[in-house]
């Protein structure tokens, strides 16, 4: 009544809606605009999208894909986005659905939207999927299995077929243009694999520990064995008598290698690794997840390249003491 | 191949058994016996020889058929990739997800306990939730049911028990469809966007107990049953503007029902938010936001409570360095106006807090909050049947008035309180507080706090 009269509140109010008029009538691009929660889809994506796609990806490169922080940027960033491309089984389940709430936007806000792409339907097979009743005394494991897919490189043409097959139906005039782009990108990343194949062939059947369970696609492509993880149960971090076990066990099978995605705290996996006689090998497991990785297939260059000279080399070493101790 | 293994077995088996019977009923025949089982042996041996090599015979195969499925499975890539050009198919989802599948809403059960120790026989204690009296508290069992409605609303709900009774804390629809000018509404009760902490639940919240300025202001929490517009305002930065107008039912000692002009609009409760965000760095972000609330206080006929509010947050994240490592600072201030048919009221509180987050699963801050009222005012049942002047002193010699139940304090209160939190995982917690509480009127109190938090069910989602 005296100050500050709701009328006074109302003409702020009103301000700001003139505002928003004014603002929102700025452009409307072309491109279609497509938001991904992880790097890796959003290097995939924009492979098939080219120039005719905008991309932004939420979560770095660098960055646990569990824990990521949801700001509110994400939201505008949703807000304008034609196609959000996830990686679903609940792996950005902590932060990624109030960012889809927020949005504000129909295009994705339906779970079977048009604009809305839930990559792990692509793959074929999840690997770890609970065949028993689960409860979280198993640790932060993920009832619909291991949710990791893009560290296998074949999954990474399932799901741009996928990407392609959604961008076709988004935007239908360009669709031959994504077609052949997807087919650049199957073909470069076909040929890839059989590199990679060639040089993992040596190594399969190595042993190794990881310090999460994220690397399960990856041992299965490349034919690794996990035989321990430095955590003891999945997001609970390493207890010294968990770590004392693994020394031991990695001693008596003689296991070469420990790895760790490089946003995982490097120093249980190196002293394990020191202890047992092993290396120590800490991975970029995403696009952007290391200087210089622009692109999907760059960071499997990266990934086979540093595990394949660890395990050079430590064999080398082996067979060198072998033939110091037999001389 | 294995399958002739074990027909070969079973008639060893067979054999050694009908052996073993002739011996038992052929007693005195022993050198025929003898005789017999040594060809048995021999017989024996000579099928396990056999067995043996069907088996390395049986391995090479598999070995082989292996190979081939390998070199297969290159060739299944590219094959497929063919076929996921033309038609994509969705992967079938298997039998034990599909059973997953209900459309039961998401459940989960939150329980807060603390253990706390007072200073004082009668404590200070300002908001609902905290803990109550030395001993152990139940500080808050908080049930959330939260589900998509249709293609247009969500539905989240949460009521809260606590020992004294029950509280719909929020239950709210949320329009999930575009609208003109990025608008979005919510319906129900909830918890007002009014600064940060009025829309932290209990169990997300950095410290035990309560800052005295939202317990005092706010009463615990500002939740009308309302309905809100919320506009994402097209900026170079994020930035919503809230509107929400409801019922001034809230038990908060600053807004109540003005019984003269229950049917006045003009007295209802409107809540307003500015929020901005700014992405400074990957590392580092801040929250600026600016909020007023107005609306009757119920001390007489068109007398009206306006409440003014400023917040900060700030998240200092260096993901390159460290995946875990954080800090965060939080601080609101609050004004609050409050016409009354004796006087005009003003007071002012804040606080400020700080957490250091220096292992995955461990932090450590620290708070400081302030509050004074220089004008001290007793009111029964919450404050909204008569707001009365009374002398500060009076107040405080009786005590007639239990702090939490006063529009007004008496006099200046600021508290200070350090803890340390340990989370063995996102679903448990354990907290270590100690609280220091200075006030003018009244006397000190110190106060610790080791708090206990469950979370079983649905995994929440964590807002910014």
């Amino acid at each position: 009544m005296k100050r500050y009269t709701l009328l006074q509140c109302f003409t702020v109010f009103i301000t700001f809606v003139l505002i928003s008029i004014f603002f929102s009538s700025e452009d409307v691009s072309a491109k279609v605009q497509i938001v991904a929660s992880l790097p890796d889809l959003g290097a995939i994506a924009q492979e098939i999208g080219g120039d005719k796609v905008d991309v932004m990806s939420l979560a770095k490169g660098y960055q646990d894909p569990h824990f990521v922080d949801a700001k509110p940027t994400y939201v505008t960033k949703l807000n304008k986005a034609d196609l959000l491309i996830y990686n679903g089984l609940d792996l950005e389940i902590g932060w990624l659905p109030p960012l889809i709430t927020g949005s504000r936007n129909s295009k994705i806000t339906s779970t079977d939207a048009l604009g809305r792409l839930d990559a792990s339907t692509y793959i074929p097979q999840v690997l770890e999927v609970p065949t028993t009743q689960i409860d979280r005394s198993m640790g932060d494991i993920h009832p619909k299995g291991n949710p990791h897919y893009l560290l296998d490189p074949r999954n990474g043409i399932y799901v741009a077929g996928g990407i392609t097959a959604r961008l076709k139906e988004i935007d239908p005039e360009n669709a031959s243009y994504y077609e052949e782009n997807y087919k650049k990108f199957a073909d470069h990343l076909n040929q890839k694999i059989k590199e990679w194949d060639g040089e993992l062939a040596p190594y399969k059947g190595t042993e190794i520990v990881s310090y999460h369970k994220n690397l399960e696609y990856l041992s299965d492509w490349a034919g690794f064995k996990e035989v321990g993880f430095i955590e003891p149960k999945p997001g609970i971090p390493p207890t010294p008598s968990h770590v004392a076990e693994l020394i031991k066990k990695m001693k008596s099978m003689d296991v070469k290698l420990v790895i760790a995605s490089n946003y995982y705290p490097q120093k249980t996996g190196s002293l394990v690794a020191d202890q047992s006689g092993a290396v120590f090998l800490s991975i970029p497991t995403s696009v952007g997840g290391q200087d210089g990785i622009n692109t999907y297939a760059d960071l499997f260059d990266v990934i086979v390249g540093d595990i394949t000279s660890a395990l050079k080399n430590e064999t080398g070493e082996t067979n060198h003491s072998a033939s110091k101790a037999g001389g | 191949m294995n399958f002739i293994k074990m027909i070969l077995m079973a008639a060893a088996l067979f054999t050694a058994s009908s052996a073993y019977f002739q011996n038992d009923s052929f007693g005195q025949e022993g050198d025929d016996v003898k005789k017999e089982i040594q060809e048995l042996k021999q017989m024996m041996e000579k099928m396990q020889q056999r067995i043996t090599e069907l088996e390395e015979k049986n391995r090479a195969l598999e070995q082989q058929a292996k190979e081939k499925e390998v070199v297969k499975e290159n060739v299944v890539v590219t094959e497929e990739t063919e076929v996921i050009q033309a038609a994509p198919q969705p992967r079938q989802e298997s039998f034990l997800s599909k059973v997953a599948q209900t459309l039961n809403p998401d459940i989960s059960v939150i329980g807060i306990f603390a253990a706390a120790w007072y200073s004082r026989n009668d404590p200070f204690v300002f908001a609902e939730d905290d803990p109550q009296n030395t001993g152990v508290n139940l500080q808050e069992l908080e049930l959330g049911f939260q589900s998509i409605v249709d293609p247009y609303f969500r539905f989240d709900t949460f009521i809260s028990l606590k020992t004294e009774g029950v509280e719909v804390e929020e239950a709210y629809g949320t329009s999930l469809f575009s609208m003109p000018l990025n608008t979005q509404f919510r319906m129900g009760r909830m918890r007002a966007k009014f600064g940060r902490i009025n829309q932290i639940h209990t169990h997300a919240q950095n410290f035990v107990t309560l800052p005295i300025v939202a317990a005092e202001f706010l009463g615990q929490h500002l939740n009308p049953t309302s309905i809100e517009a919320d506009f994402l305002i097209p900026v170079p930065w994020y930035m919503e503007l809230s509107a929400l107008g409801g019922s001034p039912d809230v038990e908060t000692p600053t807004f109540a029902t003005d019984e003269a002009n229950a049917n006045n609009l003009a007295y209802l409760l409107y809540v307003f938010h500015l929020a901005n965000f700014f992405e400074v760095s990957d590392s580092l972000g801040i929250n600026l936001g600016a909020s007023f609330a107005t609306g009757s206080n119920g001390t007489g006929p068109k007398e009206r409570s306006n409440l003014y509010g400023a917040d900060l947050y700030a998240k200092y994240r260096p993901l390159r360095q460290s995946a875990y490592t954080e800090f965060r600072l939080q601080s609101e201030f609050m004004w609050r106006q409050a016409d009354t048919p004796e006087e005009n009221l003003e007071d002012y509180g804040f606080y400020a807090e700080g957490v250091y987050r220096f292992a995955k699963r461990w932090n450590t801050g620290v708070r400081f909050d302030l509050t004074d009222t220089n004008t001290p005012v007793a009111g029964e049942d919450g404050g909204d049947e008569e707001l009365l002047s009374a002398d500060s002193a009076d107040l405080v010699s009786t005590r007639a008035i239990n702090p939490g139940e006063t529009l007004g304090l008496p006099g200046r209160a600021y508290r200070i309180s350090p803890m340390l939190t340990f989370s063995p995982s996102e679903f448990s917690q354990f907290r270590l507080e100690y609280d220091y509480l200075n006030q003018n009127y009244a006397g000190n109190q110190h106060a610790i706090f080791l708090q206990f938090q469950y979370a079983i069910g649905a995994h929440g989602a964590h807002s910014y």
